[in-house]
């Protein structure tokens, strides 16, 4: 595949993503945190403490990192980051389901819409392979790293 | 530089104002008040606890051991005041589940009944709920036919949809949600290990 075509598919990728976490983020903010805490306790992972604490700064990472990517600023750093979070998101549902636990709500859109866990894990997936596209080629077309860039390498021209 | 810092202000700017825009107006202040029969304790206790509830609610049902275990422990030293918080979306028995507790409250037999429809949910909730009212509106001892006049009076509505806008102002979205001296738990668990460690330190126990 050519470059254009890779930078193509990097926008998508990063636009896709990056749509994900900010609904993600703006669902769970739509409800109080206490109510995110109860779906994180479920996993039976941390204590209510620091349930209480996921909850409060989970969804501002998601909206941050989401919109990181929809504009394409730091993109490389917030493909890690949101690879990162989509790792332990896994991570916790197949703990769960190793463990037999039943989970009504996999809490990934706080309480509006509830996606069984089987179907997060494949989410989860798909979008990790999306970051990683992200990742390698996501600055490439209408990014904010383009243009800060673009502006530096011109002053650097003999 | 700059424009690095430009990249950075939107990014900010904009999960700002999405996080802002979805948590939407801030939760109104509440006088802890609602009818006589629905509440427990002492009026000047030094610890309020408000349950926002819903009687088809299964979270509510699981937790009820929680509640009863914080109320037998501080019971006292506690006020705890039952609101009403039908989720007619998801449940569809949860309103005449509240009417009914309201007509049992009228005949002085709210908590009894409460008990009732949290203990028994998994019977009354389905299309013959009307005869498991009745039923238990008997075991009770209650009058039956005042019972059924009540429950049938559009007048039994006015408090559960008064608690449901208390509720809603309250930024209550699910249920149980308990408030114990102004401060939100969610679900029994909460309520029995944060809430319980506040209660212990309000009252200096």
């Amino acid at each position: 595949m050519s470059a254009s075509k890779w930078a193509v598919v990097g926008l998508i990728a990063r636009l896709v993503v990056g749509g994900v976490l900010i609904t993600a983020g703006a669902s769970k903010l739509s409800s109080p945190p206490e109510e995110f805490a109860v779906v994180i306790e479920n996993y039976e992972i941390v204590s209510t403490d620091a349930a209480e604490v996921l909850a409060a700064f989970m969804p501002w990472c998601e909206l941050f990192l989401g919109f990181a990517l929809v504009f394409g600023f730091m993109t490389p750093y917030a493909s890690v980051f949101s690879g990162a979070m989509l790792v332990g998101f896994l991570g916790a549902l197949l703990s769960a389901a190793a463990r037999g636990i039943e989970l009504y709500n996999c809490g990934c859109f706080g309480g509006r819409f509830h996606p069984k866990p089987a179907f997060t894990m494949v989410m989860d997936a798909v979008l990790l392979a999306a970051v990683a596209a992200a990742f390698r080629h996501g600055s490439a077309l209408w990014s904010l790293d383009k243009w800060a860039d673009a502006r530096y390498t011109a002053a650097r021209k003999p | 530089m700059t424009r690095r810092l430009v990249g950075a202000a939107l990014v900010v700017a904009c999960a700002l104002a999405t996080g802002f825009a979805a948590r939407g107006a801030a939760a109104k202040p509440a006088a802890e008040s609602t009818e006589a029969f629905r509440q427990k304790g002492a009026p000047d206790a030094k610890v309020t606890i408000v349950e926002f509830s819903d009687f088809e609610c299964p979270a509510c049902r699981a937790a009820e051991p929680s509640l009863r275990q914080v109320l037998s422990v501080y019971g006292s030293d506690i006020r705890f005041l039952f609101k009403n918080f039908p989720l007619e979306r998801v449940h569809p028995y949860a309103r005449r589940g509240a009417q009914a507790a309201e007509c049992a409250g009228k005949q002085g037999k709210f908590w009894p009944y409460h008990d009732m429809l949290y203990d028994r949910q998994d019977e009354w909730t389905n299309p013959k709920v009307d005869s498991f009212l009745d039923q238990y509106a008997k075991e009770a001892g209650l009058d039956v036919a005042a019972f059924d006049a009540c429950r049938a009076d559009p007048a039994t509505n006015q408090p559960i949809d008064a608690d449901k806008k208390e509720g809603e102002d309250r930024w209550v979205t699910g249920t149980p949600t308990f408030f114990v001296n102004g401060k939100r738990f969610v679900g029994g668990r909460q309520l029995q290990e944060r809430g319980s460690r506040l209660i212990a330190k309000v009252l200096g126990k």
